[in-house]
């Protein structure tokens, strides 16, 4: 066995001395702010970079469809990540925020105006995701322990109760389904949603990996010592939730536009947070890439995999969907992406 | 000119009396012991300077400003860095990380910044542990677990560092060593308040020592004024007894 991998490192190691010289161009440019990279994990990010983008020209409808989903879920994962992952906060209540982003824009074209510009109701629906996460931030993240767990659970829940209470405004349970999609072009659309998922792919690593990150991740590992670093803790803690609120936002706005509607089920519903919470899970927690690889993985094999090509049922579909998470949780709880990229480090050259 | 003073300070937990209002100062340059049997109140009154616990009554005053409200990283950057009695690094970061985390500014737009690596090197080196840096906290021996923890208190650049319990678990030669270091910090100017249940090794060390006995405080003066009082030879013995 221990020979059969010595002999597997030994050819991908020359494999990863070949790549290498690719992957230091890329360390020497970007290396100071995202992190280095060796020569296989770099044909990993920059091999999936080119599948992604060059989907639609290889891919079937389907795939493409459910790849166009798998971007804006992959928003969502991430910026639960860079709250959740990193500081240990776990917020069940995400769904509150890119729900909040969606009845913004579905709400002012329903009740102020169906002629309102997507220039006016993009940014206003991304800054109410943004008071919606300070609105549960503030009072929230000054508690510790399950407490704040509690809090934004307990908010998705208020929030999904209340939609149907102002039917007039939100279209109850059946929501608002006026609103206008970007394109009805499979192709273009694809790209309206993975063009933003990149920017924030990049915004947020780059965040992850500066000193903010770092900041973060150790309020997860020891709060007290963060505030015996002369660092305020509780504002940073409020500062990750504003953070990842806004591209939470973004996301919102981008389903909004996808399904040319908001409901309450499909927005807001705890099973929402719950899903984005497994993707992030599935791929690896506080990583950033992790949980878009894992929104890819989970959102290709349920939409497309059980259902274009194995041809189950929804019920099917979802429990293969949440046994799978089961199982990385007991087997690989440190993210099926984190394992491959640390498997990738060992069978390099292994940089340091 | 004292740069720390403690007015008064009581602490309650519930109906439990901590500390009962304990006055003490520290002048600028001192090395002053605070001492007395486990349980006397010693790391309350340190967890009341780093505002981890309220102050009941009373006030903190470092360098001239009221620090009794502050919050702990307010504390912090006052120039008040704590060692703690436990050792606490974050184990998924090595040696380096961990001191790193102490330079970053409180600053949620700051991407960059922090030290460098050479003043890393230089807090890890004025204790000894600058060959240690890539190394991960588990692989440390405690010795220098504990030493990491006072690099960690130095890399906030602090104006008065307070030791609690520092020699805890060392063997006599760690001990004699890091009297040794804490000497020269004091000689670069820093104030040190060292706590310590054990009067002996901690005389040698220190200028003035306050002796506090069940949250009151007993006495203060010289090691040998307070090693010679009969006070505090009782509540040293009398606790040896009832243990």
């Amino acid at each position: 066995m221990s020979s059969a991998t010595d002999r597997l490192s030994t050819v991908t190691g020359r494999l990863d001395q070949s790549l290498q010289p690719l992957a230091d161009g890329f360390n020497r440019l970007f290396g100071d702010y995202v992190g280095e990279l060796n020569g296989l994990q770099f044909v990993l990010v920059f091999g999936s970079l080119a599948a992604v983008l060059t989907a639609p020209f290889w891919g079937t409808f389907g795939l493409v469809r459910a790849m166009t989903v798998a971007a804006i879920w992959a928003i969502f994962a991430m910026s639960w990540d860079i709250q959740s992952g990193y500081t240990g906060y776990i917020s069940f209540g995400h769904s509150v925020l890119s729900g909040a982003a969606a009845y913004t824009t579905a709400m002012l074209i329903h009740n102020v105006d169906p002629g309102l510009s997507m220039a006016v109701t993009i940014p206003v629906s991304i800054l109410a995701a943004l008071v919606v996460g300070l609105l549960i931030a503030l009072p929230s993240l000054r508690l510790s322990g399950p407490y704040f767990s509690l809090i934004t659970f307990v908010a998705v829940l208020i929030f999904y109760r209340l939609i149907p209470s102002f039917s007039a405004y939100t279209g109850g349970e059946t929501g608002i389904q006026s609103v206008e999609v970007f394109t009805y072009d499979p192709i273009a659309r694809y790209y309206y949603m993975i063009v933003p998922m990149l920017v924030v792919a990049v915004a947020l690593t780059f965040i992850a990996r500066s000193n903010i990150g770092l900041i973060l991740v150790s309020i997860r590992e020891n709060e007290a010592a963060v505030n015996a670093a002369g660092i305020d803790a509780t504002k940073f803690k409020i500062f990750s939730f504003a953070l990842s609120s806004i591209p939470m936002g973004i996301g919102g706005v981008l389903l909004v536009h996808f399904t040319g509607g908001v409901d309450p089920t499909t927005f807001i519903a705890v099973d929402r947070s719950i899903e984005m919470i497994a993707m992030a899970v599935l791929g690896g927690m506080s990583s950033i890439l992790g949980p878009l690889g894992g929104a890819f993985f989970l959102i290709v094999l349920r939409d497309y995999i059980l259902t274009d090509l194995a041809n189950l049922s929804s019920p099917a579909r979802w429990t293969i969907f949440w046994a799978l998470v089961l199982a990385v949780l007991v087997f690989v709880r440190d993210g099926l992406f984190r394992k491959l990229w640390h498997g990738l480090e060992r069978y390099g050259r292994g940089r340091t | 000119m004292s740069v720390l003073e403690i007015d008064s300070v009581t602490k309650r937990f519930g109906g439990l009396l901590a500390v009962n209002d304990v006055s003490f100062e520290v002048d600028r340059g001192e090395i002053v012991g605070l001492i007395g049997p486990n349980g006397s109140g010693k790391s309350t009154v340190f967890n009341c300077i780093m505002s981890i616990y309220d102050v009941t009554e009373g006030s903190i005053t470092f360098d001239g400003t009221d620090i009794t409200d502050h919050r702990t990283h307010e504390v912090v950057n006052s120039g008040v860095s704590r060692v703690s009695q436990e050792s606490n690094p974050i184990e998924s970061m090595p040696v380096g990380g961990n001191i790193q985390l102490f330079t970053l500014p409180n600053s949620i737009v700051s991407f960059g910044g922090g030290a460098s690596d050479a003043e890393i090197y230089e807090y890890a080196a004025r204790v000894d542990i600058e060959d240690k840096l890539e190394e991960m906290p588990d692989e440390l021996p405690h010795a220098d677990i504990r030493r990491l923890e006072i690099a960690k208190a130095l890399a906030t650049e602090p104006e008065l560092l307070l030791l609690d319990e520092p020699f805890a678990g060392m063997n006599q030669a760690e001990i004699t060593e890091l009297a040794a270091t804490f000497e020269r910090f004091r000689e670069n100017g820093m104030t040190i308040v060292i706590v310590d249940h054990n009067m002996g090794g901690l005389m040698e060390l220190v200028d003035r020592a306050v002796v506090l006995n069940n949250g009151d405080k007993l006495m203060e003066g010289t090691p040998t004024q307070v090693t010679e009082d009969p006070r505090v030879q009782k509540a040293y013995l009398g606790t040896a007894e009832e243990a």
